[in-house]
């Protein structure tokens, strides 16, 4: 223990890694110190609180109709969350169980079509949407997201981990197909539920540019928008931001606090 | 069974009447709907503006839909592309160096406004730039009109009064620096090296651009361009300026009193007054012109905005109607924007309203919107064609070799090669 060279070597490690929590805990400090500080103020780099934090508040809460703009926000990203959890995880469930050669090629060409960026949907998807008289509902941000190719790979890697003797002796106790997928494989699985789900509201919550685009008016608002738009003035308020960008953090946090144990579980693999 | 069903229609048939009545006053009052980027800005005037056409028109109501600026044009622009028009706004703000952009790339998107609007009244190369064929499509909004602003207090303890600002060329405004240097230690100007602005501004004050008329490139044999890449190289060589990176910084730095001036569009007006307690000890100069260069004038722009009307708009003849009778008329309104939001439109009868003539004691008692309006109808025309943005970033790309000393021609002849590559 006494190990001049060993306890040289954990102070190096300490060191190293209070760099490491400072560079990524510094911009939540200054996010939550801006917050109590006036737009020049932040502008002038002060690093300590100050006494701003009512006004910047009051008007964020009255710039806009903040209690619809939150409901916007949780309402897609929790709808959003649940249909998309539900069917890419039935469709990862299927692909891994319901093998044939195929749902394969299928599959591989799904993997393909990751790599195609946002941006060269978009236009499309638009007039899609323009056709289906979906612009400016919630449905228009919901629904091309509820099949994610990417969570559906992820629930794919996940299922190899589940047992066939487990489905197979549900089958034998006279199960269904459907009610396996209900009973044994949800309950089994719900670490990766739990990290999956960190990872689909995170993206509903964050996403942007598609509601941007297809979001038309203020009563539809969701709260990026509302954020982003606070930044445009040629003389923003910073403190404002800051108190946006609190808000706009916060559920994400709570949610992965809650979660946490399951989503480090999950990412190591459900079944054990 | 039959009383209930009584009950039934009758109730169905008050609810129909209802909505039948709703909707008849649906019809009557419309709203229009309007997009820009800055609440406390463009977004207030617009709202400003309004109140005083529901005087007239007490049914119709307006729906300002505030985004951030980029995002809005990627929105805009999307929505044109994709060709549905559905969810469009009635009228949109566009910034003045695309306005050629989104009117040449979708013709027909917008609506022309040469019946409704008597242009002769406003600043003519706002005008000239939201006009295709000799059709004029903006209502013209707020003007970028330039300054040069800077700490009266820290100049006159360098020996420099308001005149000694008047009417100089860069260059004496670059000797000036350095005597201020000399004298006080303090740093003239802060320069974002990412940022092309001041080209912008050099160039239009010699009623030149990157392009003529017809949209040709005219980049190379430009001698004010040339003398603009000049001057700036001996700028940047003089010592007299503080680096800074991004608008935070660069504003941070004169209004926290680490350099001593800027030169700006107008708007900078209230970010300059957001710190009240140097009230009284900032001026404003009309902008520096080039050396050498004949057609170069002490007044310039940068930025600027103006609505547009779109064609498929659902109001469309309210819009324009509105537009026509509040912001193409209402001097009493422009004096209300000057004083609430610092918004200096583009009509020219405002001037002589009572706003424009009040003399400023943030700014030492000046007559400064006086002023400004005087240099916005100076403003030389230019085109700003469809490929500013391209064209600023080849010269950005070419900063480090201007302020490391570099030959200009071959400096030149590089930013001439890249914006022929991306124009193509």
């Amino acid at each position: 223990m006494s190990n001049p060279i060993a306890l040289l070597g954990r102070t190096a490690q300490y060191v190293l890694l209070s760099f490491a929590a400072f560079i990524s805990i510094f911009p939540f400090f200054w996010m939550a110190v801006g917050a109590t500080n006036t737009s020049p103020d932040i502008v002038r780099g002060k690093a300590t609180p100050g006494s701003a934090l009512l006004t910047n508040i009051v008007t964020f809460f009255t710039s806009e109709d903040l209690p619809r703009v939150l409901f916007n926000s949780f309402f897609i990203a929790g709808v959003g969350t649940v249909l998309t959890l539900l069917v890419s995880s039935l469709a990862g469930y299927g692909f891994e169980i319901f093998r044939s050669r195929v749902r394969e090629k299928v599959f591989g060409g799904m993997l393909l079509m990751l790599s195609i960026p946002f941006a060269a949907l978009m236009i499309p998807l638009f007039v899609m949407m323009a056709n289906l008289k979906l612009i400016n509902t919630y449905q228009a941000i919901i629904l091309p997201t509820v099949a994610s190719i990417f969570i559906i790979f992820y629930f794919r890697q996940a299922t190899k981990a589940f047992p066939t003797e487990l489905r197979d002796a549900a089958r034998i106790d006279g199960l269904k197909e459907w009610q396996i997928f209900l009973h044994v494989y949800m309950p089994v699985m719900r670490s990766t539920y739990a990290a999956a789900t960190i990872i689909v509201f995170m993206t509903h919550w964050n996403n942007y540019l598609w509601p941007l685009i297809v979001l038309q008016t203020n009563d539809m608002k969701v709260l990026t928008l509302v954020v982003a738009s606070l930044t445009s003035a040629y003389n923003p308020n910073y403190g404002t931001v800051m108190v946006g960008a609190i808000v706009a953090t916060l559920p994400t946090l709570v949610i992965f606090f809650l979660l946490q144990r399951r989503f480090v579980e999950g990412m190591l693999g459900a079944v054990k | 069974m039959s009383s209930i069903a009584l009950r039934w229609r009758r109730t169905l048939a008050v609810a129909l009447t209802g909505v039948s009545l709703f909707s008849v006053t649906a019809a009557s009052a419309a709203e229009i709907t309007v997009w820009c980027w800055d609440p406390n800005f463009n977004g207030a005037t617009m709202e400003e503006a309004f109140s005083r056409y529901q005087a007239e028109h007490p049914d119709d109501t307006i729906n300002v839909v505030i985004f951030d600026k980029a995002a809005m044009e990627q929105k805009l622009q999307a929505q044109l592309a994709s060709g549905t028009t559905e969810g469009l706004p009635d009228i949109v703000l566009i910034e003045d160096y695309r306005a050629q952009k989104y009117l040449q790339s979708f013709p027909g998107a917008f609506e022309p406004l040469n019946d409704h609007v008597d242009y002769s009244t406003f600043a003519p190369y706002k005008v000239e730039l939201a006009t295709v064929n000799g059709q004029t499509y903006s209502l013209p909004f707020d003007s970028g009109v330039t300054g040069y602003f800077y700490r009266s207090d820290l100049m006159e303890e360098a020996g420099y009064t308001a005149e000694d600002l008047e009417n100089i060329t860069w260059d004496r405004l670059i000797e000036i620096g350095v005597d201020v240097k000399e004298k006080t230690g303090e740093t003239l100007l802060p320069i974002d090296p990412n940022e092309a602005g001041w080209l912008r501004i050099m160039m239009q004050s010699a009623g030149t651009w990157y392009f003529d008329a017809e949209g040709n490139a005219t980049i190379v044999d430009n001698p004010a361009i040339k003398a603009a890449l000049e001057t700036y190289q001996r700028l940047a060589a003089a010592d007299i300026s503080k680096p800074v990176s991004g608008w935070t910084e660069y504003t941070g730095s004169f209004t926290s009193g680490d350099t001593i001036s800027t030169y700006s569009g107008v708007w900078m007006t209230a970010t300059i007054k957001s710190n009240p307690d140097q009230s009284g000890n900032w001026g404003v100069a009309p902008i520096p012109r080039l050396d050498g260069i004949e057609s170069s004038v002490n007044a310039s722009n940068l930025g600027g905005s103006s609505w547009y009307v779109l064609s498929s708009a659902p109001q469309k003849d309210m819009a324009i109607d509105f537009l026509a009778e509040i912001w193409g008329k209402d001097v009493d309104f422009y004096q209300k924007i000057l004083v609430d939001q610092g918004a200096l439109g583009s009509l020219m009868a405002a001037r002589e309203g009572e706003a424009y003539q009040a003399s400023d004691e943030f700014f030492g008692g000046q007559p400064v919107w006086q002023n400004f309006s005087t240099w916005l109808s100076e403003i030389p025309s230019v085109n700003y064609g469809i490929f500013t943005e391209e064209a600023d970033a080849a010269v950005v790309a070419q900063i480090p070799a201007i302020t490391g000393g570099g030959n200009i021609d071959e400096i030149i002849a590089a930013i001439d090669a890249q914006v022929r590559q991306q124009i193509q």
